[in-house]
C-alpha cells in the first residue's frame, strides 16, 4: 500500500498556525505568565552561565526554574528581539503540539485517520486555547507537546526492544525534562506509567487470540518478560529527570520554598466560586463533559485500563476543592503548592484520542449509522451540528475571554518608565510598579533597575513575603487586608530595601503613599504617576548574592540547549522519512490494533443521551441561580446588594435606577451630586464585604441596616448606612438620602501663598550632585518623646518641630532597647505623624511597632494580618529605652495646610467637629491626629482618625470622634536623651536655635476636657490632596 | 626573553653533550652603580634613574612606590653597559616621597628616595567648600568655608600658602588673608543680623574660585498683632472671616521667612479651643474661617509655636436668624421648616443644618434625621412605611434655636 499524506494532519497544521498562530499577537502578552518567561528569558540573554539574579526580590536564582524554553527565547532575542523569541517558541509550540496529538492519537487509536481527526480536534481544544492564550504557559506545553511525541518512542522501546527507540524515546524525555519539572514528574505517574501498561498489554495480547483469553496470568508473564525494558527505561528517566535539571534540584534543597499557600483559583470548591469553576474546570473540559461516559467506556476496556485509572485519578485530582478527595490524595502540603488545574489539562489531553475515535465514529463510522437508525438522520445532522457549534463555541468564548473581562489592566507604554530608570541615576534605587499586573515582569525585562516586588512567588526569599498568602506586593489591594498590610510595610520602611520610587497605575494606592510619607515627583508620559520617598540611600555597590558551584553553572548553561540539539539529531531522520515519505518504512506494530468499529453499543448511546441531559440540567440550573441571584430589584436583600454593587464598580446611572422614582432626582442630578462627593470611600476603597440586615419589613417597604466592610489602602472602613426600602410595581426601590445644600459665599475668590521650588542638580552632570547643589538638611527640634505601653502595646510617642526657613519632610525612626541595651525592634513612623511640616510647624507622632516579626525572620506572623489590630508583640524582654532619629529633608508638595477646625462640641456620642476648607485645593481624605495630655500638659498618647469624606473648597465637613480611654496607660520612658536630628544630638538643636522657647504655646493650643485618664486634647489635621492643582 | 632563549639554549646544549653537563651554579649578586645624581624633583618633571651594570645584568628590574602606587619597571634603555629606567607621569606628578628600589630575582641590589615637591610654578587651582548653604541671622550661627589650594597637577600646596578670603554682604567686602595648614585653610564667616545672602570667594596665587553662597535666613519670631475682618458680624454660617497680622519680624528686625506657620486659636463661648492655620508672605499671615450658624462670642490669639503669639481678639457674632416657623400637615407627617429669615429679613443661604430628633410619647429616642435648608427652607416627610401611627415628641434644633412639639401622627 502507497502511503499518503495525511489530509487532516496538514489541515490541522495549515488552520493550528494560521489560527493559533495569528492570535497570540493579541493575547500571549496578556496572559499570566507569558511575560515572566519573556523576564527569565531576557536574564539568559544578558547573563547565560550566571544564574543570579538581581532585579527581583532583592535577588534569587533563576535554577529555581527549569531553562530550556527561557535559553530558546533568549538565544533567539539576539535575532529579533525577546518578544520575536517569545512568539517563534509559541508558534514552535503549537506545531509540536498539534503534531504530538497526532502521534498520541495514533499510537492509542492505530487508525491514521482517527489520528487526523485528532490532530484537528486538537487544534480547537479549548483546554489547549486556555493554557496558551489565557495561563500564556509556554514551558508547561512545549513539555506536554514533546512529551506527546515521545510517547510513540517509548512504547516501540518496550514492545520491540530496539535500542533505537530508546536512544529516541530518552532524548525526547531529556527535552521534556528541561523545558518543564512538573510536566514529566507527574507525565511518568499518569502517562507513561500506563502507556508502559499498554505496550506490555498488546504484547500479551499478541500470545492469544482474543482479548477475552487474556488473562492476568499471561499478562504477569509478558510483565516479566519485559521486566528489563522497563526497568531500564525507568531508571534512565529518572536518571534524565535527576541530571539534566541537577542545579534545579540542587537549589531546591538548598532554597526549600518557605512561601506560605498562596490562594489559587483551582483549589476553589467549584460550585462555590462559580468563576474559578468556570476558569478551572468548565472551560478546559468544554464539550467533553458531555462525551464524559464514552471516555470512561472506553478507557475501561482492557486495552486501555491503565490510561482508564490514570484518566479517573486526573479527573479527580482536578476538580479542585469541590471534593475531599484531591486534599485526602496529595496531602495538605503537595495540595496548597500544586496549581490543581494541571491535572484538568492532562485529563482533557489524554481524552483527546478517544474524543476523536467518538468523532470518527459520529462522522463516518458506526456511531453515524446507529443514530440514523435510532433517530434518523435529520437527527444526526442537528446532534453533529450541536457538538462542531459547541466546541467552536467555548473556543471562540475562551479566546475572548480575556477580552470581555480583562485579567490585565491595559497595557502599559513602558518606555517612558524605562527612560525614568536610565536617567539621572534613578536606578542606584529600587523601585516598585504599583497596579501593573502580569506586566511588571515587561518592565524588569527591559531595565537594570531592581524592585523588591517580583513575579515568581516560588523563588522570594524576603521573609515579608514568604510570610503572607500574596501574589505580588503590586496587586496587594484583591488580597485585602493582608497584601495592603505588607505593602503598608514596605512603604512604611522603604530604607532597608533602598526603595525610593513607586510607579502608580492605580491612583487606589495614592493616599496609603501620600499618609506613608511619599510624595508625587512627575507623571510620565504614559500616565503612570511616579512617586518618591526622601531619605533613602541607594543600594550599595556590593551586593550579597547566593553563589553555587561553577559546574553547576556549567551543567545549567550547556544541558539543556544540547538536550535540544541531540534529541533534534537523533529524530531528524525519522521526521524527514515520514514527512517526505521519502521510502518506505515498516508499518509500527501499533498499526495493526486498529479496531473494526462496526458496532457501536446502543446502551452506551441511551446512556450518553440521558448524562448529556444531567448536565445540561446542571448549567441550566446554574445559569438559573445567577439569574436568580442577580435580578436586582426582586427583593430587599437584592435591591440593596446591587445598589451597592453598582457603587463599588462607580456604575452611577446602574446605582440611579434602583432610586425610588417618587424621590424625583433625575439621572442629571443624581450623577452631579455623586461627582461631587470625594473622600475614602468614594475613591479609594473596595467594598469587601457587605452585610444586610431587613427589619421592619412590610409588604411594600422595609428598612436595611447595611455593615459594609471596605478594603481602602489605609484602613478597614466599617461603615452603617441605614436605608428606607419601597416596593412600587413589583420592583424594590432605595429611598434616596438627603444631600448636603451647602454653598459657599464666593463664587470667586483669591488666596495668596508660597510655593516652594526645589531644582535637585543645576548643573547637568553624570557625577555625583555638586557640593553647591546639595540643599542643607532643614533642622528639627523633638520637643518630647516617650516610650508608653498601652493596651499590651508599645509605642513611641511625640512632638517635633520644624524649627528652620524651609518646608521639611520628616523621616523617624525608632528603635527599642532592654535595660542591657540589647535592640529589640525598629520601625519608623507610618501614618500618625504629618510627614510635611511648613517652618515652625509642629506635629505629635506615634510609632509603633508591628513590624517585630521581621527583625527575627523565624517568626511568622498570624496568616491573617490586620493592618490596624495589632497581635501585641510579645518581647522576650521589656523594652525600656528608645532611640529616636529624625532625619529633615526640604520638602516642596504637599504643603495645604488650609483646613480649618471650625466647630467642637463635646455629646454624648463623642466629640462633633466641623471642618472648613479655606483654600483653594479639594482635600479629598481628611485626617485627624488627635493627641492626649495629662494635668501637667505631658503628651500621653496619640491616635487618629480617617474622615471619609473629603473637605470641598470652601465647605464644611462634619466628623465625629470618640475619645479614648486611657486609664490603662503606662509611660515607660520619658526622655530626650537619645534623640537626634540628621544625625546630631537634639538637645543641643534646642539650645541653639530654639534658646527661649516659650513653653506655655503647647497648653494654650489644647483643648481642656477631662477624660479618663487626661486632662487635654489636642486637634490636627493633616490633608490628603488626590488631584493637586 | 633572554632569559628564556638562555634556558632554550642551555637545554640543546644538555642535549648535545654527551658528558653530563654540571649544574649552574648559583651566581654572586650583579654589581650595580646608581649614575644619576638628581634626588628632588618637582611634580611633572620627567625623572630618569640611569645604573651601571654589565651588559649579563640586563634583566634587572626597578621597583618604584609612592602615593599613588606599586609598579615594577622594566629598563628602557640598555646600552654600553648602562641600564635607564623612566618613571611614568602618574608616579612623577604626585608631590611627596617616591622610593625606589632596584632588584635582581627577587633580591635588592639597590635602594633610594626621590624627593618630588609640589610644582607652584605651573598653575594653582583651588578647590572650596562651603557650607551650611544657609544659616540663621544672629550671633552665634555661621558657615565655614575651606579652601584646598592644588597645584597643577592636584598636589596640595604646602602649608603656610597665603590664601586670600573675601566675602560680601550687602555693601560690605571683606577682604582677609589666611595661610594653609595641613594642606587646606578654613574661615567661618560668621552670620549677620541682617537676612540676605553672603556670597564668598578666595584667592590663591593668583587665581580665583568660584563664587559660593550661604543664605542668611531670619531668626525666630516676635510677639506679633492680629486684627479680624468679615463682611458683617452676624452668624449666619455663610460667610468666611479673615484673620490677618501686621508684619511679623524676628528680634533683629527682619521680615519672618515666607511660609512660617501661624496657628490661630479660637477659644468660642462653650471653651471649645477651634482654630485654623495660615502661613506667611512677606510677614504678614491670613487665615480664614467660616461664621458660626449661632451667635457666639470668639477670643482669638495667633501663635508661632515656641516662639511668638500676638494680642487676643475678640469677636462677637450676633445672631442672624431670630426665629423660624414649623408647619405640620398631612396628618403631621409632613413637616415644613422655614422660611429662614436671617438679618435683613433676606432668606438665608442653602445650607442651614437641621436636625429633627423623634422620641417616642415616653421620651425614648427614635430616630434623628438631618437635612439642610434650599430656598431658604427645608421639609422633612415621615412615611407611613417608617413612623406607625401615634404620638410622638418632635425636637428641632437649627441655627442654634430649639423647638419641641409633641404631636399625633397619623393618617398616609
Amino acid at each position: 500500500m502507497k502511503k499518503k499524506t495525511n489530509t487532516l494532519l496538514i489541515l490541522a497544521l495549515i488552520v493550528g498556525l494560521a489560527f493559533h498562530g495569528s492570535a497570540i499577537f493579541f493575547t500571549l502578552e496578556y496572559t499570566y505568565d507569558a511575560l515572566i518567561h519573556l523576564f527569565f528569558a531576557d536574564h539568559y540573554a544578558d547573563s547565560w552561565f550566571d544564574p543570579w539574579e538581581y532585579r527581583w526580590y532583592t535577588g534569587f536564582t533563576v535554577q529555581s526554574y527549569p531553562p530550556l524554553v527561557h535559553q530558546v527565547i533568549g538565544i533567539l532575542s539576539y535575532i529579533g528581539g525577546l518578544k520575536f523569541g517569545m512568539y517563534t517558541v509559541a508558534l514552535i509550540a503549537i506545531v509540536l503540539f498539534i503534531t504530538g496529538a497526532y502521534r498520541y492519537t495514533l499510537l492509542m487509536t492505530g487508525s491514521r485517520r482517527i489520528a487526523g481527526y485528532g490532530a484537528v480536534l486538537a487544534v480547537f481544544s479549548s483546554t489547549f486555547v486556555e493554557t496558551l492564550h489565557i495561563f500564556g504557559q509556554l514551558p508547561s506545553v512545549s513539555a506536554l507537546s514533546i512529551l506527546l511525541h515521545s510517547m510513540t518512542e517509548i512504547y516501540l522501546w518496550i514492545k520491540t526492544g530496539k535500542t533505537r527507540y530508546f536512544i529516541t524515546s530518552v532524548s525526547m524525555l531529556a527535552v521534556t525534562v528541561t523545558s518543564h519539572h512538573v510536566t514529566p514528574l507527574f507525565g511518568m505517574v499518569f502517562f507513561i506509567a500506563p502507556l508502559i501498561g499498554m505496550a506490555v498489554m498488546d504484547a500479551a495480547r499478541e500470545k492469544v487470540n482474543s482479548y477475552k483469553e487474556l488473562s492476568f496470568k499471561i499478562f504477569w508473564s509478558t510483565t516479566l518478560q519485559h521486566f528489563w525494558r522497563i526497568a531500564k527505561f525507568g531508571s534512565t528517566a529518572i536518571f534524565l529527570l535527576v541530571f539534566c535539571i541537577f542545579p534545579y534540584w540542587y537549589n531546591s534543597k538548598r532554597n526549600p520554598i518557605t512561601q506560605v499557600a498562596i490562594p489559587h483559583g483551582s483549589r476553589d470548591n467549584f460550585l462555590e466560586i462559580t468563576s474559578s469553576g468556570l476558569v478551572f474546570f468548565v472551560i478546559p473540559w468544554g464539550i467533553f463533559l458531555f462525551v464524559l461516559p464514552y471516555f470512561f467506556y472506553r478507557y475501561f476496556s482492557k486495552r486501555y485500563v491503565f490510561f482508564g485509572l490514570s484518566f479517573t485519578l486526573l479527573t479527580i485530582l482536578g476538580t479542585g476543592g469541590t471534593t475531599p478527595v484531591p486534599l485526602l490524595m496529595l496531602g495538605e502540603t503537595a495540595f496548597n503548592i500544586l496549581t490543581l488545574d494541571r491535572f484538568t489539562l492532562w485529563a482533557t489531553i489524554m481524552a483527546l484520542p478517544i474524543f476523536a475515535e467518538f468523532a470518527f465514529r459520529m462522522v463516518e463510522g458506526d456511531l453515524k449509522t446507529l443514530v440514523q437508525e435510532k433517530f434518523g438522520g435529520v437527527y444526526h445532522r442537528v446532534l453533529g451540528g450541536l457538538i462542531a457549534g459547541g466546541m467552536l463555541f467555548m473556543v471562540l468564548f475562551t479566546m475572548t475571554l480575556g477580552y470581555f473581562r480583562p485579567s490585565q489592566p491595559a497595557k502599559i507604554k513602558m518606555l517612558p518608565i524605562v527612560n525614568f530608570l536610565g536617567a539621572d541615576s534613578h536606578d542606584s534605587w529600587r523601585y516598585l510598579p504599583l497596579g501593573f499586573g502580569d506586566q511588571m515582569a515587561w518592565l524588569s525585562a527591559q531595565t537594570n533597575a531592581m524592585t523588591v516586588d517580583g513575579n515568581y512567588h516560588s523563588a522570594r526569599r524576603l521573609p515579608e513575603l514568604t510570610t503572607r498568602a500574596i501574589e505580588r506586593i503590586e496587586n496587594s489591594k484583591f488580597r485585602g487586608v493582608e497584601g495592603i498590610g505588607s505593602l503598608q510595610q514596605f512603604l512604611t520602611v522603604p530604607e532597608k530595601y533602598n526603595l525610593k520610587y513607586i510607579f502608580s497605575n492605580d491612583k487606589f494606592y495614592d493616599p496609603i503613599l501620600y499618609y506613608c510619607g511619599w510624595q508625587r515627583l512627575q507623571q510620565l508620559e504614559n500616565g503612570i504617576m511616579v512617586w518618591e520617598k526622601l531619605n533613602v540611600a541607594p543600594i550599595p555597590q556590593i551586593m550579597p548574592k547566593q553563589d553555587v558551584p561553577t559546574i553547576l553553572k556549567i551543567m545549567w548553561g550547556i544541558i539543556p540547549l544540547s538536550t535540544v540539539l541531540i534529541a533534534f539529531f537523533i529524530n531528524i531522520q525519522m521526521i524527514w522519512v515520514r514527512l517526505l515519505k521519502s521510502r518506505k518504512i515498516e508499518e509500527h506494530s501499533f498499526m495493526k490494533l486498529e479496531l473494526p468499529y462496526n458496532k457501536f453499543p446502543s446502551k452506551l448511546l441511551m446512556f450518553s443521551h440521558w448524562w448529556a441531559l444531567l448536565v445540561l440540567i446542571c448549567l441550566g440550573y446554574g445559569i438559573y441561580l445567577f439569574y436568580v441571584k442577580n435580578v436586582a430589584q426582586l427583593s430587599p436583600n437584592n435591591v440593596v446588594e446591587s445598589y451597592y454593587d453598582a457603587l463599588d464598580f462607580k456604575e452611577f446611572s446602574r446605582a440611579h435606577s434602583y432610586i425610588d422614582p417618587e424621590d424625583n432626582i433625575d439621572i442629571a442630578q443624581y450623577m452631579l451630586e455623586v461627582s461631587v462627593t470625594d473622600g475614602i470611600l468614594s475613591s479609594y476603597a473596595k467594598l469587601d464585604s457587605l452585610g444586610i440586615e431587613i427589619y421592619d419589613e412590610t409588604k411594600n417597604s422595609a428598612k436595611a441596616k447595611v455593615a459594609t466592610r471596605w478594603i481602602t489602602p489605609l484602613e478597614n472602613v466599617f461603615n452603617n448606612e441605614y436605608h428606607e426600602l419601597i416596593k412600587r410595581k413589583n420592583k424594590w426601590y432605595v429611598k434616596s438620602s438627603k444631600v448636603d445644600n451647602d454653598i459657599p459665599p464666593d463664587q470667586l475668590f483669591t488666596a495668596n501663598g508660597t510655593t516652594f521650588y526645589n531644582h535637585g542638580r543645576r548643573k547637568i552632570t553624570t557625577q555625583e550632585t555638586y557640593h553647591e547643589d546639595v540643599l542643607k538638611q532643614p533642622v528639627l527640634e523633638i520637643l518630647s518623646a516617650k516610650l508608653v505601653q498601652y493596651k499590651g502595646q508599645y509605642s513611641i510617642i511625640g512632638e517635633l518641630q520644624n524649627v528652620d526657613n524651609t518646608p521639611a519632610d520628616i523621616v523617624l525612626k525608632a528603635t527599642l532597647y532592654n535595660d542591657n541595651n540589647k535592640e529589640l525592634a525598629n520601625y519608623n513612623a507610618k501614618h500618625q505623624i504629618k510627614h510635611k511640616l511648613m517652618p515652625k510647624e509642629t506635629t505629635t507622632f506615634k510609632i509603633n511597632f508591628e513590624g517585630i516579626a521581621w527583625s527575627s525572620t523565624k517568626d511568622t506572623l498570624p496568616p491573617t494580618f490586620d493592618p490596624d489590630q495589632f497581635t501585641p508583640i510579645s518581647f522576650e524582654e521589656q523594652p525600656t529605652k528608645f532611640n529616636l532619629q529624625s532625619a529633615g529633608n526640604t520638602a516642596n508638595t504637599d504643603l495645604y495646610k488650609h483646613v480649618a477646625l471650625q466647630d467642637l462640641k463635646y455629646t454624648e456620642q463623642g466629640f462633633n467637629g466641623v471642618l472648613f476648607n479655606s483654600g483653594v485645593q479639594e482635600v479629598t481624605i481628611p485626617q485627624l491626629i488627635i493627641s492626649y495630655y495629662d494635668e501637667n500638659e505631658e503628651l500621653l498618647w496619640v491616635d487618629h482618625k480617617f474622615i471619609k469624606e473629603g473637605v470641598r473648597i470652601q465647605r464644611k465637613q462634619f466628623f465625629n470622634y470618640k475619645p479614648l480611654d486611657l486609664d490603662s496607660l503606662v509611660v515607660i520612658n520619658s526622655s530626650l536623651k537619645n534623640c537626634f536630628v540628621n544625625g546630631l544630638p537634639n538637645e543641643a538643636i534646642s539650645e541653639k536655635i530654639f534658646p527661649n522657647r516659650k513653653k506655655d504655646h503647647g497648653v494654650k493650643q489644647t483643648q481642656p476636657f477631662k477624660g479618663k485618664g487626661y486632662e487635654y486634647l489636642k486637634f490636627e489635621i493633616n490633608s490628603y490632596i488626590g488631584n493637586p492643582k | 626573553m633572554y632569559f628564556r632563549l638562555s634556558i632554550v639554549f642551555y637545554i640543546i646544549i644538555l642535549g648535545c653533550s654527551s658528558k653530563k653537563e654540571q649544574q649552574p651554579t648559583q651566581k654572586n649578586a650583579p654589581k650595580i652603580e646608581l649614575l644619576s645624581k638628581k634626588n628632588n624633583f618637582v611634580a611633572g618633571d620627567s625623572i630618569t634613574l640611569l645604573f651601571k651594570t654589565e651588559a649579563s645584568n640586563y634583566n634587572i628590574k626597578l621597583q618604584v612606590k609612592n602615593a599613588y602606587g606599586n609598579t615594577l619597571l622594566s629598563p628602557s634603555k640598555k646600552e654600553n653597559n648602562q641600564i635607564l629606567f623612566s618613571l611614568p607621569k602618574n608616579y612623577t606628578r604626585l608631590a611627596g616621597p617616591c622610593r625606589w628600589k632596584v632588584l635582581y630575582n627577587k633580591e635588592i641590589l639597590l635602594h633610594g628616595k626621590l624627593d618630588i615637591k609640589t610644582n607652584t610654578s605651573k598653575a594653582t587651582y583651588i578647590e572650596s567648600y562651603f557650607g551650611p548653604r544657609s544659616v540663621t541671622a544672629g550671633y552665634n550661627d555661621y558657615s565655614m568655608l575651606t579652601i584646598s589650594p592644588t597645584d597643577f597637577y592636584d598636589n596640595p600646596l604646602d602649608d603656610g600658602t597665603e590664601v586670600t578670603v573675601k566675602y560680601q554682604f550687602l555693601e560690605n567686602i571683606t577682604e582677609l588673608k589666611i595661610t594653609t595648614q595641613n594642606f587646606f585653610s578654613f574661615y567661618n564667616v560668621r552670620s549677620t543680623l541682617k537676612s540676605g545672602r553672603i556670597l564668598v570667594t578666595s584667592e590663591c596665587n593668583g587665581t580665583t574660585s568660584k563664587e559660593l553662597t550661604t543664605i542668611v535666613y531670619p531668626s525666630n519670631a516676635t510677639n506679633f498683632s492680629i486684627q479680624a475682618s468679615s463682611a458683617h458680624n452676624y452668624a449666619d454660617g455663610n460667610q468666611i472671616l479673615t484673620f490677618t497680622s501686621d508684619v511679623i519680624k524676628d528680634e533683629f528686625g527682619n521680615t519672618v521667612s515666607n511660609g512660617t506657620l501661624v496657628t490661630f486659636i479660637i477659644k468660642n463661648e462653650n471653651n471649645a479651643h477651634l482654630y485654623t492655620i495660615g502661613t506667611t508672605l512677606n510677614g504678614i499671615v491670613e487665615a480664614k474661617t467660616l461664621h458660626p450658624d449661632k451667635a457666639s462670642n470668639w477670643e482669638v490669639q495667633a501663635f508661632v509655636t515656641g516662639a511668638a503669639e500676638s494680642n487676643t481678639i475678640e469677636y462677637t457674632f450676633k445672631s442672624a436668624i431670630k426665629d423660624y416657623p414649623v408647619t405640620f400637615s398631612k396628618g403631621n407627617r409632613n413637616i415644613d421648616i422655614g422660611p429662614f429669615e436671617s438679618f435683613m429679613k433676606q432668606l438665608v443661604p442653602d445650607g442651614i443644618l437641621l436636625k429633627l430628633d423623634i422620641y417616642d410619647k415616653d421620651g425614648k429616642f427614635i430616630e434623628t434625621k438631618k437635612t439642610t435648608t434650599k430656598n431658604g427652607v427645608c421639609t422633612i416627610f415621615l412615611g407611613e412605611h417608617f413612623l406607625p401611627q401615634g404620638d410622638y415628641i418632635l425636637k428641632l434644633e437649627a441655627a442654634g434655636i430649639s423647638k419641641e412639639f409633641k404631636k399625633n401622627i397619623h393618617g398616609n
